[in-house]
């Protein structure tokens, strides 16, 4: 494998979703700008974590049916409904899965229907069975150092700049204890009018 | 044929933190085998001496067998207990010590350290809120210096650790009980005072009480305090 990790969290009228940019192979480290986050449209992300070239083909694979979505039904896709068509593009190899653990993050458009949308963020295993927390969702092999760390530094209804700084502490701290994870590190905070992206130094050991 | 195995795993996690004057240690009071709970009461952290307290965790019958032997003093390298240990007092300085051990007996004086089922949990919760790692100076603000917390800091944050550990990992719950260890002449109002105890910061559901001294060199003033102190946790 080739390591990695992504986390992602909800605050108040925001999400927030971060990858580190470590690419490896085993213990020999090869890249150190290999982003696991993507963005789907304006206002929704997915990462993934785990196998590198699973990742490119997944990325891809996804890209065509979103395009091909948004062009039948002319609307961009929801993160509800993109969390569901990424469960079965992975149900569909479920006897030769792709080795990656996504995790979504979005929020939704107010629609009629849904006027008072909620930030939204899911996680799927490797053949797709989809959980959707109300907290944070973490992949990828610092997965148990990002829990503990998570479960201890966030909190409800957290502004977009709170968020920002509880999803960096999250992630490079659990980097530093993960060798698979690390060199760095990039965070979308999505809010209701903007996307912001920054770039986090890390350790580079 | 499997072959025979002497040693089991019975979950659980410990923890301690240094401070000036103090340290505090820490273990949860579950012990499991696989997936099944064998106790929700089964003490993992053990006053030694009148100024030392030793936190065990790994094979629940060696454990109890090291702390027995312990006292004694034993070398045991070919065939280990199968335990990790934590050891946390007052050094001879009157500053607050943690030294953590692997099961062959290396070992390292720490301002903090987690170990066992959800070390992976503690851990880098730990490096962020004791060591300050990843955390920048705010202009003009004092330099963090790990090891000075204050008790009340480390105490809730001792609580939040096995709180987020409870919730995630199966083999950690049930109990937290905490053990204090003060240097000679050091208050305890800040563990003891009503004051203290009625503060944001504190606890919930925290019970103290002090320990009987275990050493013979008491003398008034100059005695080393230990408080145990416990809450319970999530029983899921």
């Amino acid at each position: 494998m080739n390591g990695g990790s992504v986390v992602a969290m909800i605050g108040k009228d925001c999400v927030a979703i971060a990858s580190d940019l470590r690419l490896g192979s085993q213990a020999v480290g090869l890249a150190s700008n290999f982003e696991k986050v993507f963005p789907v449209n304006d206002k929704l992300f997915i990462g993934l974590s785990g196998l590198a070239t699973d990742t490119y083909t997944l990325r891809e694979s996804l890209r065509f049916r979103v395009n091909m979505y948004r062009m039948k039904e002319e609307r961009e896709i929801t993160p509800e409904t993109f969390t569901h068509l990424v469960s079965s593009t992975l149900y569909e190899k479920r006897f030769g899965p792709y080795f990656i653990e996504p995790v979504v993050a979005g929020l939704p458009d107010a629609t009629p229907l849904n006027p008072n949308p909620k930030p939204f963020i899911s996680t799927m295993d490797t053949i797709g069975c989809i959980t959707t927390p109300k907290d944070f969702a973490v992949a990828g092999t610092a997965t148990d150092k990002l829990y503990g760390v998570a479960e201890g530094l966030w909190e409800p209804d957290l502004e977009p700049e709170d968020l920002f700084e509880t999803i960096s502490q999250t992630i490079l701290n659990a980097m530093d204890r993960d060798a698979l994870s690390g060199w760095g590190a990039v965070v979308h905070v999505i809010s209701k009018d903007k996307v912001v992206t920054r770039y986090l130094r890390g350790r580079m050991d | 044929m499997s072959r025979f195995n002497p040693y089991e795993e019975n979950g659980g996690s410990i923890l301690a933190i240094a401070g000036q004057d103090f340290s505090v240690i820490a273990g949860d009071t579950r012990q499991s085998l696989n997936y099944s709970i064998q106790t929700r009461y089964a003490q993992k952290v053990f006053p030694l001496t009148s100024s030392a307290v030793l936190a065990v965790n790994g094979f629940a019958a060696d454990g109890k067998n090291f702390v027995k032997r312990v006292k004694q003093r034993l070398e045991r390298r070919m065939f280990p207990f199968y335990v990790y240990n934590i050891l946390a007092g007052i050094e001879e300085d009157g500053t607050g010590a943690v030294y953590s051990f692997d099961p062959v007996g290396s070992y390292e004086r720490e301002a903090c350290r987690g170990a066992g089922a959800a070390q992976s949990l503690l851990q880098p919760f730990l490096d962020n809120q004791i060591y300050f790692k990843n955390q920048t100076l705010a202009p003009g603000a004092e330099p963090f210096v790990p090891g000075r917390l204050p008790l009340s800091t480390v105490l809730s944050l001792v609580v939040d650790a096995f709180s987020s550990a409870t919730e995630r990992h199966i083999e950690v719950g049930d109990g937290l009980e905490m053990y204090v260890v003060m240097a000679p002449g050091r208050s305890a109002d800040d563990l003891t005072a009503e004051e203290a105890q009625q503060a944001k910061e504190w606890p919930s559901e925290l019970t103290v009480e002090e320990m009987e001294s275990l050493g013979d060199e008491q003398e008034e003033g100059k005695a080393f305090r230990v408080f145990r102190l416990s809450r319970p946790l999530k029983r899921d």
